[in-house]
């Protein structure tokens, strides 16, 4: 019994390994297989870009008793990270997936949607659809304290520590005046927009010691209501305001953030509508054939 | 001279009381960590319901209502450990054999220091080899978590079970030579048998090691919360499922994510439990 054991073990061990090398040289070196399966990767729940991404594609499947349910494909390979991500697409020739435009290099395809290619210009004059605003919002006409930081994120200075990683809004805002008042900002909202934020404060309070930042990661519909309520001086919203909103605060757009869809390198295809790449990600198509129905991939 | 005894002795006294301290600290840790675990999973456990937490297969956290099922990170977990198993035990016994009862001197001093720079490799370092040369050839899968933690678990497995062989008396060896046996039969019907508590032992530690390994697995397993389906398919285990959604994670889906730890945690009891008992049979 006990021989019978070992056995198995040192036979499965070459068996592994077998398999591996079988697998290996079909897909190495052969020109792009339509028939292959895709091999879709994603974002961990709760991250910002996933959660961005499955609401812009129209993934969430919501219901009148206010139940939602996230309908990207079990099958996807998770990526923690962006960098993840990318190793991932730059390794895997079926692969898909999908990042923050600021985060992009050349390891990998940027993928046109409708026609459109994901650039900062497309995405300011708005012919690329796939990319959410962030919003900070005040009641009424900022005062105090609040009103000079965001007199500084609205600054040159400000703006440029925005676009290290968004879309900044303004490329030709004026450099900070400074009118600093010592006190206390409280800041609350979208944790999208919080990362940013947070650059935003440390850049804001080196200029101005006496003023301490508070963030308060929530939500962005929790960030607006506490702006309303008063209990916060700066709302944070990775959204456009709703119109019950819009009556009592003052937004402000700060910068833009993009999804961009990429692919390999190897992968011809260069543009997708919005409805393919919901099949892609929702697990409809299965194979790289059953997307492109409508265009020869191979052209 | 009587002061002088007294002295000495509140010095020794003293000195005994900061080695008490020293031994208490790491004592005091692993109550703290046991306490904290508990407390913050247990009532997550309780909320979800066990049976719903240990035995549901679905898990999605951030959907209304959340599902946080946890069958197919446990069973992740243990597929993703047989599998480093079945890859690093036989290449690491041999490699045990060979550096205790074969290797020449010269080639040892050559070899030794190489098993023992792969332990100390940072996991990170093997999830990035992972995926550039291992996920390419076998895709993000169990498969490749497997071949990956094999390789991670080697220097545990080779470095207990050498020290077993070499702790077999030189006489069970010398007397199977002079019985009439060669130079192999002897050690693997002779030596290896006597040191089996030992390289039990071995393979014990290296399954805590393999259940407990996160950030290599994340980079090379896909981490898909489904169940399981095939070799060549991703999988999600209990580390990879805490890591990879803590970041962003609040309220119950954070205890959740606390709780599965508490399940990580029994695990991992129960494989020390096992290598105490092989340890202490081995001293008898």
């Amino acid at each position: 019994m006990k021989k019978f054991f070992v056995m198995v073990l040192l036979c499965a061990v070459p068996a592994f390994s077998l398999f591996g090398c079988a697998d290996n040289t079909t897909t190495e070196g052969s020109a792009f297989d339509n028939g292959r399966e895709i091999s879709v990767v994603s974002r961990e729940d709760g991250s910002g870009t996933r959660s961005a991404f499955i609401e812009l594609f129209g993934m969430e499947e919501k219901n009148s008793d206010g139940s939602r349910k996230d309908k990207m494909t079990r099958e996807a390979v998770i990526a923690k990270q962006t960098d993840v991500m990318m190793t991932n697409i730059a390794g895997e020739k079926y692969a898909i997936g999908y990042l923050s435009l600021g985060s992009l290099n050349d390891t990998v395809q940027a993928v046109q949607i409708d026609d459109v290619d994901a650039s900062a210009a497309n995405i300011k004059n708005g012919t690329y659809a796939v990319a959410r605003p962030f919003y900070i919002a005040t009641k009424g006409e900022p005062t105090g304290p609040a009103k000079d930081f965001i007199s500084f994120i609205l600054s040159a200075e400000g703006q440029k520590v925005i676009s290290d990683s968004y879309i900044a809004m303004d490329d030709h805002a004026p450099a900070y005046a400074g009118n600093p008042l010592s006190g206390k900002i409280t800041v609350a909202g979208s944790s999208s927009v919080t990362p940013v934020m947070e650059k935003l404060k440390e850049a804001y309070e080196k200029i101005n010691p006496d003023t301490t930042i508070e963030i308060q990661q929530s939500d962005s519909t929790a960030g607006m209501t506490a702006v309303m309520e008063g209990t916060c001086d700066i709302g944070m919203a990775s959204r456009e305001l709703k119109d019950n909103e819009l009556t009592e605060l003052m937004p402000e757009k700060i910068a833009l953030d993009g999804i961009v869809v990429i692919v390999n390198k190897a992968n011809p295809i260069s543009t997708l509508t919005t409805d393919q790449v919901k099949h892609i990600f929702t697990g409809e198509a299965a194979k790289w054939s059953d997307v492109g129905e409508e265009r020869d991939l191979n052209e | 001279m009587k002061k002088g005894i007294s002295m000495n002795k509140w010095k020794e006294k003293g000195m005994s009381a900061v080695f008490f301290a020293a031994a208490l600290a790491s004592i005091l840790a692993v109550g703290l960590i046991c306490f904290f675990l508990l407390a913050n999973g247990i009532p997550a456990i309780r909320k979800i319901g066990l049976l719903n937490f240990l035995g549901g297969t679905e898990w999605s956290p951030t959907d209304t209502p959340p599902e946080f099922g946890i069958l197919p990170m446990i069973l992740g977990s243990l597929y993703v450990t047989a599998g480093a198993i079945l890859t690093g035990v036989p290449i690491g016994l041999l490699t045990a054999v060979f550096l205790a009862c074969v290797c020449p001197k010269k080639l040892y001093q050559v070899m030794k220091p190489g098993v023992e720079l792969l332990a100390g490799i940072p996991s990170v370092v093997y999830g990035f080899f992972g995926m550039a040369a291992i996920v390419p050839l076998t895709g993000n899968s169990i498969l490749s978590a497997c071949i990956l933690l094999g390789i991670m678990i080697l220097p545990t497995i080779v470095e207990v079970a050498e020290s077993a062989l070499r702790a077999v008396p030189a006489l069970y060896y010398e007397g199977a030579l002079a019985l009439g046996a060669g130079h192999y039969r002897s050690v693997f019907r002779v030596v290896l048998p006597a040191a089996k508590s030992g390289v039990l032992a071995s393979v014990v530690l290296g399954i805590g090691r393999a259940i407990g390994e996160t950030m290599a697995v994340i980079m090379v397993a896909g981490n898909q919360a489904r169940m399981p389906v095939s070799l060549m398919k991703g999988v999600r285990t209990l580390t990879a499922n805490i890591v990879v959604e803590m970041g962003y994670a609040s309220g119950l889906h954070r205890e959740a994510l606390i709780a599965t730890g508490v399940v990580l945690f029994v695990f991992i009891l129960i494989i020390n439990l096992t290598f105490s008992v092989l340890k202490g049979r081995e001293g008898k």
